[in-house]
């Protein structure tokens, strides 16, 4: 019987090429998209679970308030771990990890700048899970000075030779031996690094007295991503009830002294990777994301599966005199329904098969869009496998189910007399309906699809507050290199096509210093944390930031180094400043004695420009003269002949001597990285849109062949009563406008509440204006007018005679 | 073999009522090959459907070998028809997407019988209605005399008592018109109740027995001349 229904099958598709092409290339497309967005939803829910401990291992992050400002970090306080192991008996073992992100690093002529380097505690290995392929992971990190790199950190350095026992240096001239060499870090993990040095090593260069302080005031300074793994049955419940009296034994006097509180926040390993944002964090995903392509999938499915239900339900009269004659021979409603169930189930799996196929040469393509590194062996995980069974056996029962029932429910003498009107009149409202649906979700999908690439437009080009085109960055990491800074800046100056060259410790998009400043207030001075930059003279000029009050830094007041501060205008504000703020008193750089070391005054006031990105709000702002060369120098060139000016600051780089390769990037490039995940959303939303328009489309294509053929009756009638092409046009085009008139309605206002929801992410945003709403409904009309007109063409134009002969 | 008496079936619509059949009793008895003749309209394709339990009457008695069918349950009267019933129609009802061989083999299949059996019973009856060298083809393929016999075997593949045609003969020539007939009456000779709906009188002939029906009445019951004794 099974063999009979798979062949019925077979034979229904070879049949019927034109309508088994839009069904299974509509489910392709819906199965292939779906696929790939449950990867990567799989992915980003999976993160870190490769770690067999992952439910017992928690990141220590910091919660303090200081003077009134709150701030949330993902480190905490070096002697937070130790502290924790020893106060509470749930903590088996702990780990910390401090990131190096810029170490230069050589093996004889092998040199490179790494990137992800953490000083790590010997425990590591003992909490996560990693793959040694040379070295024990019992002693790897126990020395000072060892490092233990992944596979294709060591190949870059050594080889494929056995590098343990060799050494690599550091610039210091430090040499670390490398005493292990694990598998490179799983892409889904949320903690990647290259290298790992002992922390053994910190406490060797700093003092290992200063290293392992218990100090009160040891706790307030933040520096590492500190993990513990509890014990079999404690739960993390039972230390965030003890919290209280840790912060009282160790940071309590601190504390008090500061005007600060601590709060303590623990994350489980697993979801570290969606921890909503929190200073200082390593690279996290974002799971509104993973819910909205889940959401798509979902829903691109659908519409595949209504092509296929529409499609079935439209050819319902072709099919009804064979599930006549099935009845009438003895088959049961049953059975005609497994038939029917069978063939969109073989339907599924050819199209799950295309789709996979597919798949396996779109998935580098999928990787370098969406940014992630799914491997082929992902695709043979039982999880996976399962998930790719259910989507095809899914499909196929959702495509089925209501051909299956509806056909199936065919009266074998109604349907064999020809007398039947099932198909037309009110299943003809269920399939309109089927229409209006996917074109709701298809016009969805513009406007999201429209309203990214507007944001994303808007981001990139919204006026900053400050000239980003032009502007050069080269990080001088070299602190004695630093020193040559004003040597440099006189030298690029030569160059007629350098404008300015400055240094500063903070760039827009690269503004990381807080620290708490005393402020003048009413009545008193009072404590505050806010964002600094140091800067020398020139950098305002460089930057082109705008003074609306008071004046720049001037080299010739040599009271300004220790002075003068310009603050934005965010600060004003904040502060309380608004009528008049120059030559209020900021004092900067509190001891913890309480003394400070600068009293400034504000000379100016600079308008407030987009120093972070555009998720956020401008925050308050100082900016101080620093009194030694900072580590961001910038060039600002007429833009003329960048190659000229990138040529002569490499060898003035060169000339000063520099350890380093001259290394740079430009401003404008450093400020589009900020929206990077964003981009990628935008390609995926695109990506997506168009194939659940093309779905939607084949759809579409199938439904006016049938309506059209359906009306080919009619159509002869009036034309031979002598209607003319353009009205009979007129009249079938006017189905397909109704229908698509109707899904936009329904879709602005849902689309608008949707597009509401992600644009609220960022403090800055494009409204959702009229030319979003028409040009999605202009677009899916058009585009529903184009696919049915090749049908409606040529019913328009066929002959009369022909037509009548029909039905 | 089929006894029904006070037979009624109305047809309602939203405004009009018809009355297809009114107080119908009729009797087959076992081997019998009755015809029923009529103008166009007057409900002989309405009774052929509910002697075939292929529709129920609005009211009256329908037994079917003794048992009263008109109030059957749907899944028994399909269980009595896969049995016991074989259908002929005038446009055949054969599915294009199946090859002549399994055509005929589908009954067969709704009665779960196993794949060997099936063979042989097709393979019989293809031989028997002299379409074996066909048994690749597809409908479409077919004339319309050639179709007609595949719908024949199709019939009787099961072995049925009762075979009910309606207007076997009526989208065919004359010649192969006169085959099918022939096909029906060698079936009837060798044991199968026949109960054929036609208009011609040709047709008729091979019956025994003639059913006259006008306005859902049974007007007039003749014995067919040959039959006659």
């Amino acid at each position: 019987m099974f063999y009979s229904y798979l062949r019925s099958a077979f034979r229904s598709i070879t049949r019927n090429r034109f309508y088994a092409f839009i069904n299974i290339a509509g489910l392709s497309a819906g199965i292939i998209t779906a696929l790939f967005l449950m990867l990567y939803v799989w992915d980003e829910l999976s993160f870190d679970q490769h770690n067999n401990k992952y439910k017992r291992i928690y990141r220590i992050e910091s919660d303090f308030t200081i003077s009134g400002k709150h701030d949330r970090f993902a480190l905490a306080a070096t002697p937070m771990g130790p502290a924790f192991k020893l106060e509470f008996p749930e903590v088996e073992s702990f780990v910390r990890l401090y990131a190096d992100d810029n170490i230069r690093l050589s093996y004889e002529n092998n040199q490179f700048t790494e990137k992800r380097i953490f000083y790590a505690d010997s425990t590591l290995f003992s909490i996560f899970d990693h793959t040694f392929i040379y070295g024990n992971p019992d002693d790897a990190l126990k020395d000072i000075n060892s490092i233990v790199m992944t596979q294709s950190m060591a190949l870059k350095y050594f080889g494929d030779k056995n590098p343990i026992g060799l050494s690599v240096q550091t610039e210091q001239k430090r040499n670390l031996k490398v005493t292990g060499v694990v598998k490179d870090c799983s892409s889904n993990s949320h903690l990647k690094f290259d290298g790992l040095i002992s922390t053994v090593t910190i406490g060797n260069a700093i003092g290992t007295e200063r290293f392992n302080s218990m100090e009160p005031v040891a706790f307030w300074n933040l520096g590492a991503y500190t993990y513990i793994l509890l014990n079999e049955n404690s739960n993390i419940q039972q230390i965030h009830d003890r919290i209280p009296a840790f912060y009282t034994k160790f940071m309590e006097p601190v504390g008090k002294q500061i005007n600060a509180s601590f709060n303590l926040m623990t994350t489980r390993l697993d979801s570290t990777h969606h921890r909503e944002h929190l200073m200082g964090d390593l690279p996290t995903g974002n799971k509104s994301y993973v819910w909205i392509f889940l959401g798509v999938s979902v829903f691109i499915l659908l519409l595949a599966a209504i092509n296929y239900m529409n499609m079935a339900t439209a050819r319902s009269s072709a099919r009804a005199r064979e599930v006549g004659i099935r009845k009438v021979v003895g088959g049961h409603r049953l059975q005609i329904m497994s038939q029917f169930f069978g063939e969109s189930m073989l339907l599924s799996v050819i199209s799950t098969i295309i789709a996979l196929a597919l798949l396996f040469i779109l998935l580098p393509s999928f990787n370098q869009l969406s940014g992630k590194e799914l491997s082929y062996s992902l695709m043979f995980k039982p999880f996976m496998l399962s998930i790719i069974a259910g989507i095809a056996i899914i499909t196929g029962i959702i495509s089925g189910a209501y051909p299956a029932l509806y056909l199936s429910s065919f009266e074998p003498m109604v349907v064999l007399r020809g007398t039947t009107t099932k198909g037309r009149s009110s299943k003809g409202f269920l399939r309109k309906t089927l229409v209006v649906f996917q074109f709701v979700i298809s016009i969805i999908m513009i406007m999201a699809s429209i309203t990214v690439a507007k944001q994303i437009y808007f981001l990139q080009n919204k006026e900053l507050g400050f000239e980003k085109e032009n502007v050069m960055i080269c990080e001088l990491t070299d602190s004695t290199f630093r020193k040559k800074a004003p040597v440099m800046r006189n030298e690029l100056l030569k160059n007629p096509h350098v404008l300015e060259v400055s240094t500063s410790n903070g760039i827009p998009g690269s503004v990381n210093a807080i620290s708490v400043v005393r402020v003048e207030q009413k009545e008193k001075m009072q404590d505050m944390a806010l964002n600094w930059i140091l800067m020398d003279t020139s950098q305002v000029g460089l930057m082109k930031y705008h003074i609306i009050m008071g004046r720049d830094f001037d080299p010739r007041m040599g009271t300004d180094a220790q002075k003068a501060v310009i603050i934005n205008e965010a600060a004003a504000r904040k502060l309380g400043w608004t009528d008049n703020p120059l030559g209020k008193k900021i004092d900067f750089d509190i001891e913890l004695d309480g003394t400070a070391r600068y009293h400034t005054k504000v000379v100016g006031v600079v308008k407030d420009f987009h120093y972070v990105s555009l998720h956020n709000e401008i925050e308050p702002l100082l900016f101080f003269l620093q009194d030694r060369p900072g580590y961001y120098l910038t060039i600002k060139t007429d833009g003329i002949n960048n190659q000229n000016v990138i040529d002569h600051a490499g060898k003035v780089w060169a000339t000063l001597g520099s350890q380093n390769p001259f290394e740079f990037r430009f401003l404008e490039q450093n400020m589009l990285e900020m929206y990077s995940a964003e981009k990628k959303t935008a390609s995926i939303f695109r990506i997506s849109g168009i194939l659940s328009i093309f779905i939607a489309l084949l759809g579409l294509l199938g439904l006016s062949s049938f309506v059209t053929e359906r009306r080919s009756r009619e159509i002869g009638i009036r034309k031979i009563m002598g209607a003319p092409n353009n009205i009979i046009m007129r009249m079938l085009y006017r189905e397909f406008t109704v229908l698509v008139a109707i899904a936009f309605l329904i879709a602005a206002p849902a689309g608008t509440w949707l597009l509401q929801q992600w644009l609220a992410n960022f403090a800055f945003h494009i409204p959702i204006s009229w030319d979003i709403y028409l040009l999605s409904g202009m677009l899916a009309l058009s585009i529903a007018l184009l696919t049915t007109s090749w049908h409606t063409w040529k019913a328009a134009v066929s002959i009369p005679a022909e037509a009548i002969k029909y039905e | 073999m089929i006894k029904t008496s006070e037979l009624i079936k109305i047809f309602r619509t939203d405004e009009i009522e018809t009355t297809a059949l009114d107080r119908v009793s009729i009797e087959v008895k076992e081997g019998e090959f009755v015809a029923i003749m009529g103008p166009s309209g007057c409900g002989k394709s309405t009774l052929l459907n509910i002697l075939g339990m292929l529709d129920r009457c609005s009211s009256g008695s329908y037994q079917f070998m003794n048992e009263e069918v008109s109030s059957l349950p749907e899944k028994s009267r399909a269980n009595l028809r896969k049995q016991n019933l074989g259908y002929i129609f005038q446009n055949f009802n054969l599915i294009e997407d199946l090859s002549v061989f399994e055509n005929i083999e589908l009954p067969l299949l709704y009665l779960g019988i196993g794949s060997q059996e099936r063979k042989k019973r097709v393979i019989e009856v293809m031989e028997q209605m002299n379409i074996a060298h066909r048994r690749n083809h597809f409908p479409l393929q077919l004339s319309g005399g050639q179709q007609q016999r595949v719908a024949v075997a199709r019939a009787v593949v099961v072995k049925p008592r009762l075979i009910l045609a309606d207007e076997p003969t009526g989208n065919l020539d004359s010649a192969h018109g006169e085959e099918v007939m022939e096909l029906l009456d060698q079936l009837n000779k060798a044991g199968t109740t026949i109960i054929m709906v036609t208009h011609s009188l040709r047709d008729a002939e091979y019956s025994q027995r003639i059913l006259r029906l006008f306005d859902g009445q049974i007007i007039n019951e003749n014995i067919n001349r040959k039959f006659a004794l």
